[in-house]
């Protein structure tokens, strides 16, 4: 019976290894592969409307233009509700929809908007944002859209973002083992580090 | 019956061959609480706020009186870390051990957070407006002469308001207190050298005596001289200056000393008068009278006197006599004594001597505003408002920045004293021994969330105000600063010139801004040197010169023959002010309580330090737990032997042994001011910190002591890794 059981854990094991290696291999880099919970928000932000394509009705707002810290400091941030307002004070057409109504209420009452996290990683796990949007768009000219999508998804298609991907280790590691070329123009190329102490610190 | 045979080993090993892609990537969920936690945004915020990146605010430490400028790094609206503000030339960019401690005092949870009004035995919260009424009713209720104001060492702004206060209700009796000070030296100062605390000059000094000043741990502020004693090793001029430590108990500058001299207790003064009798005969021009005065104190009785040998004695003088200019300094070992201040001027009389008045010890200027100018406190005070409180005369009090109860010697009976007051208030942080006692409890802002200014009382030149902004929104709302307090309380009593200052804040910056031609900022608009000052975190005064003159004389001073051996209490008590305790008001620090003390590296409890000599005599061994009797009480702890020590001394830390205040200091230790003998400074009535005599016997225990070091205590586990050299064979000359 034990032994019995023993191997059919081993069986599962390299059964679900290779299948989870089969999906790693062709992972495309920006649609869902591993979706997440829905995330009830506050406000139900729409990206679409922010960011989309213009032939979808997306005003193609660059996404460093509200997470603005994500090329300075190691968290994207959430932009600070007068960031919100900036914009939103001079837009009368939608300044009576229920969302746009309930962002004025926080602001008048000079309260933050309590957003959920979406994307969270363990403590003991260091993702550094400027690293990865230094690299990608201003080292590698990539588009801003692509080099965030990287980790989270098509968000310019939804409205309240959603995690898309695993976020863990394994899935870290398959992308930096790849060879990337180091900036635009050079042929040279190199992947991204696989030390432990690079996020472990 | 299959759970019991899948264990979690078996599991394991499976998983560590063939699944290690599945636990890498298939293991689902990763993320910790997807959709769980909030992230929050501000609702506005500057342009330089980025999130995870400090951002860094000047302020002043408030941990001790030295006023070091200090710079906040500021993460997310909290404060996380203090660095030294480089734009203060208190500290230049530094910082001690105790200041980093500040942000644990900020973020303690045994911080009072509302108002608590005395019931019975119990703390009932109230509203501000209510403790403030309270107060308004119990002073109106009163004559003005009964309403008593104790405070520990105050400047600035607050100081200016407090004394306001006092005005307005025609009282005068402000009691300023410090339970450690070196208000001897102050006094004997001020007869010497025309003021009470010149500007010591150590990195110009080619040898410094320091008679027990522990210049580098405790004393006045320590990482100021800490920056000048670096100069002072390795100066420009090439010369590495030569650090003499005469003291009975081993300091951490007395460690860090080329030459250590354990010296009888009391005899300091002895040790200076025998150095200039020996200058003179070396060819010092010493003047006539002082000759006169000191010819009796051959090297053969100062070296019997004082138990430091005629060899030492000799090179001593020797190498002042060839180096100069040198600094001789008086710290607290020399004034702990009833002739403390017979001791601090022989000590001013050596330094007038070898001429350093002028050179090395030179006059501090003056300030500009006197009624922001420090207010130093000493211990005589305490004694003043006990005795009124004993005589009945006392019917309101109160209490900031001091906790008598805690560092007042059993003997004064201040506990007992204090019942008799019948409206106590007490300002403080926790629930101290003092606050424990009041009738009503204020709870204040703590330093990092707080607005102030400070003049500290040494400052190495020119003259400053250091200024103190809160780091971070306050943490409890219930929570007020004394300034905003102060105002309250002024607006009870002169509305009409204080209503237009919504908050302590209006006030401090409309002062400061009306005096903005002296502080610097003439040219400047009202905004602008606001906020240059708040940037820079200290704003620059120009202060007159003072004259320093030296007027030590050897008329009429005495310095007592050596003390007379007592037979029922043999050995003399040294309480060691230790850098990071104190006199005990952060021991709620819990970082403090685990940084081990340098000398002995002990953490979380007190100690009876020791030298070998004495523990043989009485059969201690490390770690024997005895009791220590002077006339005024007995503690027991534990024991440390240490060599550092004079063997006719033992020494306990202060600042251990609360029996309030919070988790981390209640219990931790004994309190070593409570056996404190009431014995007086003759010329200042100050209390005479190392005249308790007391006896050691042994209290039955025996514990491992908690330390640092390894069990083979300083004797570096026997592999002899810096050799010890007995001192009479060192050649003091060839060493220097
Ligand atoms: S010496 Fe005093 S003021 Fe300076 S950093 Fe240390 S505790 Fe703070």
């Amino acid at each position: 019976m034990y032994c019995f059981l023993r191997l059919s854990v081993l069986l599962v094991g390299l059964i679900v290894s290779a299948g989870s290696y089969a999906v790693n291999a062709v992972q495309p880099l920006t649609t869902a592969d591993d979706l997440g919970p829905k995330v009830e928000q506050p406000i139900e932000f729409p990206h679409d409307r922010h960011a989309g394509d213009a032939a979808k009705g997306g005003m193609q707002i660059n996404c460093m233009y509200c997470h603005t810290y994500a090329r300075r400091s190691i968290v994207a941030g959430i932009p600070p509700l007068q960031k919100c307002i900036g914009c939103h004070q001079s837009i009368e057409s939608v300044r009576e929809t229920p969302r746009i109504k309930k962002l004025f209420e926080y602001w008048e009452a000079k309260k933050a908007v309590p957003w959920k996290k979406v994307h969270d990683l363990p403590d003991f796990v260091r993702f550094n944002h400027e690293r990865h949007i230094q690299r990608f768009v201003f080292a590698q000219n990539k588009p801003v859209q692509e080099a965030c999508g990287y980790c989270h998804g098509d968000v310019k298609t939804m409205t309240v973002a959603r995690r898309q991907k695993p976020l863990s280790m394994g899935w870290c590691v398959s992308c930096h083992q790849k060879d990337h070329p180091v900036d635009a123009t050079s042929t040279k190329t190199t992947h991204g580090p696989n030390d432990c102490w690079q996020c472990h610190k | 019956m299959i759970e019991n045979s899948f264990n979690r080993r078996g599991f394991l090993k499976v998983l560590g061959w063939g699944g290690a892609t599945v636990a890498l990537s298939g293991c689902g969920n990763t993320s910790v609480e997807d959709g769980k936690e909030f992230v929050t945004s501000y609702v506005q915020t500057a342009d330089y706020i980025i999130p995870s990146i400090g951002t860094y605010f000047n302020s002043t430490c408030a941990q001790c009186n030295a006023g070091c400028g200090i710079m906040g790094r500021v993460r997310e609206g909290r404060v996380l870390k203090l660095e030294g503000n480089p734009k203060s030339p208190i500290n230049n960019g530094k910082m001690c051990g105790l200041g980093q401690a500040g942000v644990q005092a900020h973020y303690n949870p045994d911080r009072i957070r509302e108002p608590l009004l005395r019931t019975g035995d119990k703390g009932e919260a109230i509203t501000w407006e209510k403790a403030l009424a309270l107060i308004n009713e119990k002073v109106g209720g009163v004559k003005a002469e009964n309403v008593a104001f104790l405070t520990g060492g105050v400047s600035g702004h607050v100081k200016a308001l407090l004394k306001n206060y006092l005005d307005a209700l025609g009282s005068g009796h402000h009691y300023v207190y410090e339970a450690v000070a070196p208000s001897i030296m102050r006094a004997a100062n001020k007869k010497a050298y025309g003021v009470e605390m010149p500007r010591l000059h150590l990195d110009k000094a080619k040898v410094i005596v320091s008679f027990g000043a522990d210049f580098l741990g405790a004393w006045i502020s320590p990482v100021h001289f800490s920056q000048q004693y670096a100069r002072f090793r390795k100066a420009d001029k090439g010369e590495r200056g030569v650090l003499v430590q005469v003291e009975s108990k081993m300091t951490l500058t007395g460690a860090n000393a080329d030459r250590w001299l354990a010296i009888r207790p009391g005899t300091e003064g002895i040790l200076a008068l025998g150095l200039i009798n020996a200058l003179a005969a070396a060819g010092v021009s010493v003047p006539g009278d002082v000759v006169g005065a000191v010819k009796e104190y051959t090297v053969d009785r100062v070296s019997k006197d004082t138990g430091v040998s005629a060899e030492h004695i000799g090179k001593l003088a020797a190498l002042l006599k060839e180096r100069s200019p040198s600094l001789i300094i008086a710290g607290s070992a020399v004034e702990g004594y009833a002739h403390g201040s017979q001791n601090a001027t022989a000590i001013a009389l050596l330094n007038q001597v070898l001429g350093n008045v002028g050179k090395t010890v030179e006059a501090p200027s003056s300030v500009p505003f006197p009624q922001m100018a420090p207010t130093a406190g000493n211990r005589f005070a305490l004694q003043a408002l006990n005795d009124n409180m004993a005589q009945d005369k006392v019917k309101v009090l109160f209490s900031y920045g001091a906790n008598p109860v805690f560092t007042a010697p059993a003997s004064m009976k201040l506990k007992e004293n204090l019942k008799k007051v019948p409206f106590k208030v007490v300002f403080a942080h926790y629930m101290d021994e003092t606050a424990v006692e009041a009738d009503l409890v204020l709870p204040l802002n703590s330093a990092l969330e707080d607005w102030a200014t400070a003049m500290p009382e040494y400052i190495a030149e020119g003259a400053q105000l250091s200024i103190q902004q809160p780091l971070m929104e306050k943490l409890y709302p219930g929570t007020l600063g004394m300034g905003d307090i102060l105002l309250a309380l002024l607006k009870q009593r002169r509305p009409e010139e204080y209503k237009g200052y919504e908050d302590f804040y209006s006030y401090l910056r409309s002062a400061m801004v009306s005096i903005k031609g002296a502080l610097g900022g003439a040219n400047e608009d009202d905004d602008t040197f606001w906020d240059t000052a708040l940037s820079r975190g200290v704003v620059k005064l120009v202060g007159a010169p003072v004259n320093i003159s030296s007027n030590a004389s050897a008329k009429g001073l005495v310095v007592p023959a050596p003390f007379v051996e007592d037979s029922a209490y043999p050995l003399h008590l040294i309480p060691a002010v230790s850098a990071s305790m104190r006199d005990g008001r952060n021991a709620n620090e819990p970082w403090l309580q685990e940084s081990p003390d340098p000398l002995t590296t002990i953490v979380w409890d007190s100690w009876v330090e020791m030298h070998p000599k004495t523990a043989a005599k009485l059969g201690i061994v490390e770690g024997d737990i005895v009791e220590v009797a002077s006339r005024s009480g007995a503690i027991k702890a534990q024991v440390y032997v240490f060599t550092g020590i004079h063997p006719d001394v033992i020494s306990m830390p202060l600042g251990y042994g609360h029996e309030a205040m919070g988790r981390y200091a209640k219990g931790v230790g004994v309190n070593a001011f409570k056996i404190l003998d009431p014995i007086f400074d003759k010329e200042t009535g100050e209390l005479a910190m190392h005249e308790t005599r007391v006896k050691v016997s042994k209290a039955g225990q025996r514990v491992v002591i908690v330390k640092d070091e390894g069990p083979a205590g300083g004797n570096q586990m026997g592999r002899k890794i810096a050799v010890r050299m007995s001192s009479s064979k060192v050649n003091l000359s060839e060493e220097v």
